[in-house]
């Protein structure tokens, strides 16, 4: 009767190979020891014994593996066990030196590199500590503490399972990785992916996935932002402000510089940076403005560059009156052709392909700018200043809407430079 | 439509109103009498001796200016004074004459520019719309070249644009003259000239008594004081003409010397600028003519694998091609001037604006094949070909660039156009079935392949029957251009203006059904009166007239298409993605990613 249900329990088992992983390994089912299991495996078919038995094999030394790290992680007595290795490694500054160096001591350690899936788990975790997380060096390092030809598979069975998943998804991993920094693998990531895990192992497809998109990706962004952000709030302001003016015509002015000085009188004093940005097209926009009109210094609004948020303010008008909006041309205007035909026939349906994006309704913008501070008595200042090359702003009144909000939230979160944080899978967008 | 423009009558034609004036304008080709040919015979002589004798563009050239007494041989021939009347010492020459002395002053660039600059434009202010008393003042020593004069419209900060001239003329306290304070570039013979057309702005009280400001022409004098000039530019080509700023501070201008009227001097301006182009038809011709005798020596005996250059399937084709352009610009040019000697005040902007055109891409193209034919030759200063080169670059350039002068006569034509066809196109569009129908029908006959005879050839004709061919090749162009043309004012209407790329294609057919026009009508008169070697005009006539076909309807059918097939949209889409950053931007192809 025993024998019966024993019988028919492994024939169960011999369906699923996650299931029969248990079945083997499973020390605590007394069912499959004793005489009885001789006597199953004769009946069961030949097929799924087979099978069994080299997964039973792959499985054992996995299994066995395991146990001596959770061993080790109970004598370190900690469960991220390499953290330590890097806290060694380190005496002084956290650098690629000591990066390398930690890595460099786990290979010297062990010569079949034990726990590697471990060590290089954590050694990607450590990366941004150490600041090395963009250089390709580095990842082709981590690379380099797998050791080499034993996941290769060797036949096509091995070849057809996923052989050695842990370590083929630890590999994956340092991709990802180097995916999300955007770092481009190089020949001798590839090299290495090929000793490590062999043709058409799933790192070597998602290296190739890399270099197939990264390429295509590199430059789609036709407003490039700079890798490195300047520091200096001035130059920060340039180019945030000729990135969105995006006309090259456009004269960035610097009203005034920031400067901390001591006065006579011994009182510090703060002045703020002004950076302003004008067109000429806006300049002539602005001189045709109706002075009787007020403009409007409106902001701050927000833009991102990378990681780092900054404030502008605009000056605009209100959008002009449809009557006035139509411009007459003088027929004495060219003295070579007619600028304007005298017909009564206008463009027919199917010729009409323009619709206007630049005319927008909150009205034509005339100058922009970013100033260490948001209140009006900052920006009164830039005003002042663009009335020198702007007469007609002298006679125009001058309306300031401010809105307080993001100044508080950047006050909150960091000083000038408007360094802000940022939640992690936004931060990853930015990398890409 | 006492002279209809050549474009607008080919529509009127095609409308079948008017059809035999638009006919006769151009056929037969005009002819002067004896007694004017004799004439002209006679002047013909001393001038081209003068040329080839005293004249040495070489030295012209190297020194950037031209002698004083080959300046003083040429007012002796009295050509400082071509069109002046005798009445006031000129010689009174009309259009044709005119273009005929061109042919051989064009032999030195430096020479006919400072001539042109002159006559075709310093001094046509006053003899177009100038009073007796002006004419009778300043004619006479400008006639005989005592005075020199300047054409004086270009600022820093204005080319054809009349609202961006800031030179501004004041009028006095007493009403009696005017402040003239400005500055003047690029202007022709600016250092030697003493008489200058400047034109200012001044201001105009309305009708409606608000203040105005208004273009204003003035003559003055070097004379009247405060007229400075710059150093002269030195330039690529016609570099002996003198060419250089001039500024006027506080030049007091009396109210006399104001040419027609205050506040009319946009009118006077467009009037001197329409009237000076035509000249340049034969003008390129004669250079050209000229060209062709000194390669074509060189060709004859140069000898290369024992055979002659000449004998060169590849240098044959330039000469061919430099005597049919040759042969064209003539026709056009003599047409065209026969056309303004009618009698009348006959209005022949356009068409001298397309032998303008026309001639000037020309002389370009014969000029660089003629170098070709040379070789390295060509290339040295040692050999007059580099300056023939450089000189005649400034064609294309100066008295209005090829690209505005296109915009005039496609907009020209466009808008008489409009004028006869808007009645039927808004009746179309107002869902008129009658019109639409006959719309329909047509153009069901065109596909079937229809037959045009707008009477050129056949009976009643006016094209000799030898180039029956190339007369029904322009029989259809004309036709379909009509087609056309109705269909782009049905699109685009009045905005057909900011279209300059279809524009530009409107003008090529219409300086090319001109150029055919004008080819055959001549080429006809040549057999109908046995000129010598009539049957090789028939040939060059043919030859043009197959080329001009195919590009004509190229060109058409590139205008019935809609931008985006016809290339037009990629073409502007490129252009500004360039030049929104204002650089060439593709990647190196050097350049890697990975």
């Amino acid at each position: 009767m025993n024998g019966v249900r024993n019988l028919l329990r492994a024939r169960e088992l011999s369906a699923g190979r996650g299931v029969l992983r248990q079945a083997l390994l499973g020390r605590d089912r007394p069912w499959l020891q004793g005489s009885s299991c001789a006597q199953s495996f004769w009946l069961v078919p030949v097929r799924s014994i087979r099978s069994s038995a080299a997964l039973s094999h792959s499985e054992l030394v996995h299994s066995a593996r395991g146990d001596k790290e959770k061993d080790r992680g109970f004598r370190d007595g900690s469960l991220v066990p390499f953290d330590e290795l890097f806290e060694r490694a380190h005496e002084g500054d956290r650098n690629k030196a000591a990066f390398s160096r930690a890595v460099e001591l786990f290979c010297q350690r062990d010569v079949r590199r034990r726990g590697h899936i471990e060590f290089i788990n954590a050694a990607l975790r450590k990366m941004p500590e150490f600041g090395v997380e963009r250089d390709l060096d580095v990842y082709n390092k981590i690379l380099d503490v797998f050791p080499k030809e034993v996941f290769v598979p060797r036949n096509f069975i091995q070849r057809m399972f996923n052989h050695y998943p842990r370590q083929q998804e630890c590999g994956i991993h340092v991709l990802e990785q180097m995916e999300n920094y955007g770092i481009m693998p190089n020949k001798q990531t590839k090299f290495l992916l090929l000793q490590i895990f062999g043709e058409k192992s799933h790192p070597i497809r998602k290296y190739q996935r890399l270099l197939y998109w990264f390429p295509k990706f590199k430059h789609i962004n036709p407003y490039p932002v700079p890798a490195a952000l300047p520091q200096d709030p001035v130059d920060l302001a340039r180019i945030s402000l000729q990135r969105i003016a995006a006309d090259l015509s456009a004269k960035v002015t610097v009203y005034q510089l920031p400067l901390t000085d001591i006065s006579d009188a011994g009182k510090e004093i703060t002045q703020l940076h002004i950076v302003g940005i004008q067109s000429p097209d806006q300049q002539e926009l602005l001189a045709r403005h109706n002075p009787s009109r007020p403009v409007f210094v409106e902001g701050p609004f927000p833009l991102w560059l990378k990681k780092t948020c900054v404030y502008y303010y605009v000056l605009r008008g209100e959008p002009l009156p449809p009557e006035e909006k139509e411009e007459v041309i003088d027929s004495e205007r060219n003295f070579y052709y007619p600028m304007h035909l005298d017909l009564d026939l206008d463009r027919d349906l199917w010729d009409d392909e323009e619709f206007y994006v630049d005319e927008v309704v909150e009205g034509p913008i005339f100058a922009m700018c970013m100033a260490g501070a948001g209140d009006q008595a900052t920006l009164a200042k830039w005003i002042l200043g663009l009335q020198q090359t702007n007469p007609i702003l002298s006679q125009t009144p001058v309306v300031f809407h401010l809105t307080p909000g993001p100044r508080e939230l950047q006050a909150a979160s960091d000083s000038e430079s408007g360094e802000e944080e940022i939640p992690q899978s936004w931060h990853m967008k930015q990398e890409l | 439509m006492g002279s209809a423009a050549a474009l607008p009558q080919e529509l009127l034609r095609l409308q079948g109103e008017g059809e035999q004036q638009g006919r006769e304008e151009v056929f037969p080709y005009p002819e002067i009498s004896n007694e004017e040919l004799e004439e002209i015979n006679q002047f013909v002589g001393p001038v081209e001796k003068f040329f080839s004798e005293e004249v040495d563009s070489k030295k012209i050239d190297q020194d950037a200016k031209i002698p004083p007494e080959t300046l003083k041989g040429l007012k002796n021939l009295g050509l400082f004074g071509m069109q002046i009347p005798e009445e006031y010492g000129g010689l009174g020459l009309s259009n044709t004459m005119y273009a005929r002395l061109g042919e051989i002053i064009s032999l030195d660039g430096s020479v006919a520019v400072t001539l042109a600059a002159h006559q075709a434009i310093g001094l046509k202010g006053i003899l177009i719309a100038g009073t007796d008393e002006q004419k009778a003042k300043y004619l006479p020593k400008l006639a005989s070249g005592e005075h020199i004069a300047a054409f004086c419209l270009t600022e820093p900060g204005s080319g054809s644009d009349a609202a961006s001239i800031q030179t501004r003329a004041t009028m006095s306290e007493d009403g009696k003259s005017f402040l003239l304070n400005g500055s003047k570039i690029w202007i022709s013979n600016g250092g030697l000239a003493d008489i200058f057309t400047v034109f200012a702005r001044t201001e105009i009280v309305d009708n409606d008594g608000a203040k105005k400001d208004k273009i204003t022409a003035f003559i003055v004098e070097r004379a009247f004081g405060g007229v400075t000039n710059g150093k002269p530019e030195d330039k690529l080509g016609i570099r002996g003409s003198n060419t250089c700023e001039v500024h006027f501070e506080n030049t007091k201008v009396p109210v006399e010397n104001v040419i027609g009227e205050v506040g009319g001097g946009f009118k006077v301006a467009m009037n001197i600028l329409n009237s000076g182009r035509f000249s340049m038809g034969s003008a390129s011709a004669g250079m050209i003519k000229k060209l062709i005798e000194m390669t074509a020596e060189y060709a004859c005996t140069r000898k290369q694998f024992n055979k002659k250059l000449s004998d060169f399937g590849l240098i044959q084709e330039k000469f061919t091609l430099m005597a049919v352009k040759a042969y064209v610009m003539e026709s056009m040019a003599y047409l065209t001037a026969g056309m303004m000697d009618r009698p009348g005040v006959p209005d022949c902007s356009v068409e001298a604006a397309m032998v303008k055109v026309f001639s000037s891409e020309g002389a370009w193209i014969c000029v660089s094949e003629a170098l070709q034919v040379l070789g390295g030759l060509g290339y040295m200063k040692d050999y007059p070909y580099e300056r023939y080169l450089r000189d005649s670059r400034v064609l294309l350039i100066f008295e209005g660039t090829n690209e505005i002068l296109r915009m005039y006569i496609a907009l020209t034509g466009m808008q008489y156009a409009g004028r006869i066809l808007t009645g039927k196109i808004k009746e179309m569009k107002k869902g008129n079935v009658g019109v639409a129908l006959e719309i329909f029908v047509n153009k069901f006959r065109d596909s079937m392949g229809r037959k045009v005879d707008l009477g050129l050839v056949g009976k009643d004709g006016v094209a000799h029957p030898s180039l029956e061919e190339s007369s029904k090749k322009l029989e259809e162009n004309i036709y379909y251009f009509g087609t056309t043309v109705e269909g782009l004012l049905r699109r685009f209407g009045k905005t057909i203006v900011d279209e300059q790329l279809v524009l530009k294609r409107v003008a090529d057919v219409s300086i090319n059904l001109y150029a055919m026009t004008a080819a055959i009508s001549r080429a006809s008169r040549s057999i109908s009166i046995g000129l010598r070697n009539h049957d090789h005009e028939v040939l060059l006539t043919n030859i043009f007239c197959t080329e001009a076909y195919f590009k004509n309807n190229y060109a058409m059918a590139e205008l019935e298409k809609y931008a985006a097939e016809n290339l037009d949209d990629s073409i502007k889409k490129v252009a500004q993605q360039v030049l929104e950053k204002r650089a060439y931007i593709c990647s190196h192809p050097l350049e890697r990613t990975f």
